[in-house]
């Protein structure tokens, strides 16, 4: 028999890491810190160059790892001590209480339609609302209620307990208490992702401020199908289609001041959400201001050239040095140098999408070694390519290095042989 | 001839090419007439003569049959005996009098989307001057 | 099955992919009306959770036996929607994918009503199709514990090692005299304190100390036969003529009087007809190079040790796998002779051969010197074979080539304090990680960067100098610029003999020749034949880690099916209806796989098919007279129901 394994985080990297385990025979625990796996892969509309959408594609990975005999999977839980060594690791995780019993919940969804308590919702980047009992998005997996304490009138008010009446399987329990669980695994893959950073550590840009600048992760869900708007591109302040939109690139990234590392997807990602746009809008004016634009996977410069030929997209090569806001209109003006004459330049854009750069998250209580540039340092990246310099532990995804989606798989999947075979098993002859 | 006449063309498509580049069409948004209705074979080897003849009889405009390239077939040479077989049929179809605008054998690859493209526009621009098949007048036995 | 046919059909939104161009009410309400039709559903993403339920709740409520769901193409879905019938209890065979997205609402965005009427259509052939759908039973068969893995550069090496640390048997065959592959050529990597020979050697002794690996040389793929779990290998072993007896003394090179370029140090320098590919190759014997051997016996006359033999023949090996790794690689971008200057002048290099010259184990033993002075000048020029930079270059990003250059400009300037360098580029993709500190670091070393976007010319002048002239993007002006050696950062093409590699193991490629993943995003170490992966290279330029990394990768998705006992095959191969089969014997001419023999029932003699090898191309069925041969899942009256439901008007 083999001996379980720790996969940390359950976004794209950490489901195909578990379902390569599963797949080989080993048993996995997929520890999921949100009430849902799905990772930031689930906020995508379309992915490049296929322009595949991203559900498609991943909503049934998640439903694999859920039903996977050889899966365990604990969301709404983190992992909150790590102990022992390569083939030996002890492991506590800390289930959060979700008040709703797991077992009981059916996802109906009837106790959110009767909740009366209104939340900004994170999974919109806020520019929607959810109920204080919720579903992470409505594909989650699992699809179990999740009361939010701070925001249930219960627990702030000690009044309400609508969900409590309405549930038709007497699932709501109020008095559920966090539980610790004890797990002893032979290897750990660290698959935590990242966070977007604040783009309003680069001020000139104007992020919080104007209400028609957005983030590349907003601009995201303001083109899905499944976002705050229904999949329809309008303006924060005005609810209007607008008439050009401008992506700016690297911001927060390639910046020694703020980050001076490459984020590797974000060129991309723009190129895909201005081909997206002018195919919501097809008479919206796009341009793209760029330093170097990275297309460099299967098929990426291919679709540059589209996006720049059948899309009419324009790009400049400029970082431009500040945004203002038009206070009558919000539309926005950007200041930027031309790199052709070196004359300062403005242009006035109805919506700007910040690029923003990314940072890696790490679970706390593993005590990694974290290199200069910001991300985990690694024992010997070409012999042995994702472990860290903790044996047993391997860390895939965006926490080892700023990556797109295919790249991220592949990782996943070498971390995933590596720590099969620290997990042991027989092999028939 | 009505300027409305609107034909069906039918489409057999083979699992590990054609059917892939006209997936392929779709992923890379291309645009191409909705005239045609695909049915997925796994190879052009499976498309037997009465397939498209049955397809004609039932009022069928036109029928193409695209596999993979020569050399390219999953199953070694479905392909060919699909070429030796529409070859022939070619021969029948002109002695009932069907126009050969109406039927055509194409090689499309899983990374030929274009391809399709041209040759939904080609057969249509060819047909629709055609105007719908004359099933009744057409003697088809088998 | 003789029960009536119950039908349900589900209509995907695929959010506004489907829903955008297609009227769904108008489709779901059509679809209500169908014949067998009990229940018509919709919901914005059928494969979800959710989505999923609406299926299982429908077959068990309403008695389904039959499930038609439009959604996208059954590539992509056809599996999970069979995996949710199996789960609701009705065999998964009964369902009947219609593709409404690739091959409707995406291609159709710009006619919604068109759409909507095609979708219809669509709907309305899958159900006459559904309706005579037929419960199947999946052929099992027994794994072999074995893989194959063709390739012995770092991905090859890669998949191997794990492989054998997880207990599999691999064979791993290279056509070259040598494994390491392109990395063993390289110099000092970029982040890494070793050299690609380095690596190969590290990786190498990780291979050759399990007992489990089984290394072939000179060896190359010549057939598969068999399927996913039971592939049946034939290799042809070219002739080395020397074997494991040398002790390489080197006396044969001494007297080997062939001179030819070292294809080893990408022609900087050169070797004899019989040679040793580089220092530390594996396996540790000389080669004789028979297209250029003469035939003169000199090396055989003093080898001590009596290991050279010039009469040694091809050798055919037989193999069974469960599985199939193909690591084949890429070869460089080799520039046409004038491209760039190349092949004109000696100071037109290739990034590949400035990398052997700058090895201290190199040709030239690291320095860079031409006509015995140090290089002043040195312009490098990147994407060349790579961004259409000129009619002969490939349309794709080779990835590594930026990083490369910088790496190596650094490393001049390390050397050579005072040179001045220039990097002609047309975007800097330092993407990977580190690399843009390299990046950082090389503007900081004043590496000087230009930008072009028309090809720079160089000219070669009479008296042998060089110079680069382009337009340089940023300032809007002519450069010209003089060079004593150009560095041209070519790019990375499929290899050689990839496509006979590929139509032999049935892997689809690219326009490029680079090999199709069967997924490009969620797949992209599996090919779309079951039982072959794809490592490294093979599907696109990738850094020597990502190499190492999809090696893994391949290795971990082919220990998912060598640890499974037995493998589950669609059944959708040939059936004899033997009441009708007049033994003609037709369909035995037709199967490419001698899957069908002639037996005798009841004094008469019928066709029978053997599971285990038809594949399920369906040529016999088109090829019976009588109507007796069929094939499961595509039967002549499920199609004719397909071609007839089309056509109704």
């Amino acid at each position: 028999m083999s001996k379980p394994v720790l996969v940390i985080g359950g976004g794209i990297a950490g489901i195909q890491a578990s379902l390569d385990l599963a797949d080989q025979g080993v048993k996995v625990y997929l520890v999921e810190k949100l009430p849902s796996i799905g990772g930031k892969m689930a906020r995508l509309d379309k992915t490049f160059p296929t322009l595949d959408c991203a559900s498609c594609i991943l909503t049934p990975k998640m439903v694999s790892v859920a039903r996977h005999p050889n899966i365990e999977l604990l969301t709404y839980s983190e992992v909150v001590e790590v102990k022992g060594s390569a083939g030996d690791f002890h492991v506590k995780v800390l289930k959060k209480p979700r008040y709703v019993d797991e077992d009981k919940c059916i996802g109906c969804g009837e106790c959110i339609t009767k909740c009366p308590s209104k939340v900004p919702d994170e999974f919109n980047m806020g520019m929607s609302q959810r109920k204080a009992i919720y579903f992470l998005f409505p594909q989650a997996v699992p699809l179990k209620a999740t009361i939010d304490r701070e925001h249930c009138l219960y627990f702030t008010k000690n009044i309400c307990r609508v969900c409590e009446r309405f549930c038709p399987t007497k699932a709501i329990n109020f008095e559920q208490k966090p539980e610790t669980i004890e797990l002893k695994v032979a290897s750990i893959i660290i698959a935590t992702g990242y966070e977007l950073l604040d783009p309003r550590i680069a001020p000139t840009y104007g992020y919080g401020k104007y209400p028609n600048v957005y983030t590349s992760l907003e601009f995201e869900r303001l083109v899905s199908s499944t976002g705050p708007t229904g999949g329809e591109i309008m303006r924060r302040s005005d609810n209007k289609h607008p008439r050009s939109i401008a992506f700016i690139q690297c911001v927060c990234s390639r910046d020694v001041k703020i980050n001076p590392n490459c984020s590797a997807f974000c060129c991309m990602a723009s190129v895909k959400h201005a081909i997206l746009a002018k195919e919501h809008l097809p008479e919206v004016d796009c341009t793209i201001f760029y330093m170097d634009l990275r297309a460099f996977g299967k098929g990426y410069q291919e679709f540059y050239n589209r996006a720049m030929r059948e899309f009419g997209i324009k790009f400049i090569r400029a970082k431009p040095a500040k945004i203002e806001e038009d206070p009558e209109t919000k539309d926005l003006i950007i200041t930027y140098e031309d790199t052709f004459t070196g004359a300062k330049k403005t242009m006035r854009t109805e919506m700007v999408v910040l690029a923003v750069g990314v940072k890696p998250v790490y679970p706390e209580v593993i005590p990694l070694t974290i290199g200069e540039d910001g991300y985990v340092h690694l024992k010997n990246p070409h012999i042995e390519p994702v472990a860290t310099t903790m044996d047993g532990v391997y860390v895939v995804g965006v926490a080892a290095g700023a990556k797109d989606i295919p790249d991220s798989v592949i990782q996943a999947g070498s971390a995933a042989i590596k720590a099969s075979i620290l997990a042991g098993g027989v092999v028939h002859e | 001839m009505s300027k409305d006449f609107e034909p069906r063309i039918v489409v057999f498509a083979c699992n590990w090419c054609s059917y892939a580049a006209l997936d392929l069409a779709g992923t890379s948004r291309m645009k191409y007439p909705p005239n045609f209705l695909v049915i997925r074979v796994m190879c052009s080897g499976r498309v037997d003569p009465q397939f498209i003849l049955e397809a004609f009889r039932r009022g069928a405009d036109g029928v193409l049959v695209a596999g993979c390239h020569p050399g390219d077939c999953h199953y070694i040479e479905g392909n060919i005996k699909a070429l030796r077989r529409m070859t022939l049929l070619k021969r029948v179809l002109e002695e009932f009098g069907i126009e050969k605008e109406r039927f055509r054998l194409e090689w499309i690859s899983a990374s030929e989307a274009e391809k399709f493209v041209r040759v939904a526009n080609e057969m249509l621009e060819k047909i629709k001057p055609l105007g719908p098949l004359k099933v009744e007048e057409v003697h088809m036995h088998g | 099955m003789n029960e009536e046919p119950r039908i349900g059909v589900y209509i995907c939104h695929c959010g506004v992919n489907i829903a955008g161009s297609v009227n769904i009410k108008e489709v779901v309400e059509y679809a209500k009306n169908l014949p067998n039709v009990i229940e018509a559903r919709d919901y914005i993403f059928m494969c979800s959770a959710p989505g999923q339920e609406i299926i299982k709740e429908g077959i068990k409520k309403c008695n389904l036996n039959r499930v038609v769901v439009a959604a996208c193409s059954p590539t992509m879905h056809e599996h999970t929607f069979r995996n949710v019938l199996a789960e609701a209890g009705i065999n998964p065979y009964l369902l009947e994918m219609v593709n409404i997205r690739e091959q409707c609402s995406w291609v159709h965005s710009d006619n919604k009503e068109a759409a909507t009427t095609k979708a219809k259509l669509l709907i309305r052939m899958a159900v006459a199709k559904a309706s005579l759908l037929e419960p199947l039973k999946e052929i099992t068969f027994k794994v072999n514990k074995n893989v194959l893995v063709i390739g012995g550069g770092v991905a090859g090496l890669s998949a191997a090692r794990d492989l054998a640390a997880k207990g599999f048997k691999v064979y791993l065959i290279e056509r070259k005299p040598v494994i390491g592959g392109n990395t063993a050529r390289l110099g000092r990597l970029a982040h890494a304190e070793i050299k690609g020979i380095d690596l190969v050697g590290e990786l190498s002794r990780q291979v050759l100390s399990s007992p489990n690996i089984h290394i072939y040389v000179d060896t190359e793929l010549a057939n598969v036969d068999g399927s996913v779990g039971d592939f049946k290998i034939k290799l042809v072993k070219n002739p080395r003529y020397v074997n494991e007896k040398c002790n390489l003394c080197g006396e044969c090179v001494k007297v080997c009087p062939v001179d030819v370029p070292n294809e080893y140090e990408f022609g900087v320098s050169s070797r004899k007809a019989i040679y040793l590919p580089f220092r530390e190759a594996y396996p540790p014997i000389y080669v004789v190079d028979s297209e250029n051997c003469t035939r003169c016996f000199e090396c055989v006359k003093v080898c001590p040790m009596n290991a050279i033999n010039l009469a040694e023949k091809t050798e055919e090996i037989e193999l069974t796998v469960g599985a199939i790794i193909i690591a084949a690689g890429h070869e460089p971008y080799e520039p046409p002779i004038g491209e760039f200057g190349y092949g004109v002048s000696s100071r037109v290099i290739t990034l590949f051969q400035l990398e052997r010259m700058l090895d201290e184990a190199g040709p030239t033993k690291g320095e860079l010197k031409l006509d015995g002075r140090e290089p002043k000048n040195i312009v490098f020029i990147t994407c060349v074979g790579s961004l259409n930079t000129t009619p002969n270059a490939y349309p794709y990003c080779s990835r590594m080539c930026c990083s490369s250059t910088i790496k190596n400009a650094l490393m001049i300037r390390e050397k050579y304090p005072e040179a001045n360098i220039y990097i002609l580029h047309r975007d800097i993709r330092t993407y990977s990680r580190g690399d843009e500190q390299l990046y950082l670091k090389a503007g900081e070393s004043l590496i000087r960067f230009a930008r072009y976007r028309e090809a720079p010319n160089v000219i070669v002048n009479p008296d042998g100098s060089i110079n680069v002239r382009f337009f340089e993007e940023t300032i809007q002006e002519e450069v010209f610029l003089p060079a004593d050696l150009v560095v041209l950062s070519v790019g990375m093409k499929p290899p050689k003999d990839i496509d006979k590699v590929r139509t032999i193991v049935k892997v689809g490629c690219g326009p490029e020749g680079f090999l199709r993943e069967a997924h490009l995003k969620l797949r992209p170490v599996e090919a779309a034949t079951d039982g072959v992966y794809l490592a490294g290279t093979v599907t696109g330029p990738k850094n020597v880690i990502e190499s190492i990394e999809s090696g893994s990768a391949a290795a971990s998705k082919a220990s998912t099916l060598l640890t499974k006992e037995e493998v589950r095959v669609e059944p959708l191969i040939a059936v004899v209806d033997e009441e009708r089969c007049s033994g003609c014997s037709i369909c035995i001419g037709v199967c490419p796989y001698g899957a069908i023999r002639l037996k005798t029932q009841e004094k008469a003699r019928v066709a029978e098919v053997d599971p285990a090898l038809c594949k399920g191309c369906g040529a016999c069925a088109a090829s019976c007279p009588t109507g007796a041969m069929q094939q499961f899942g595509f039967k002549d009256a499920q199609l004719k129901s397909q071609v007839l439901a089309a056509l109704t008007k």
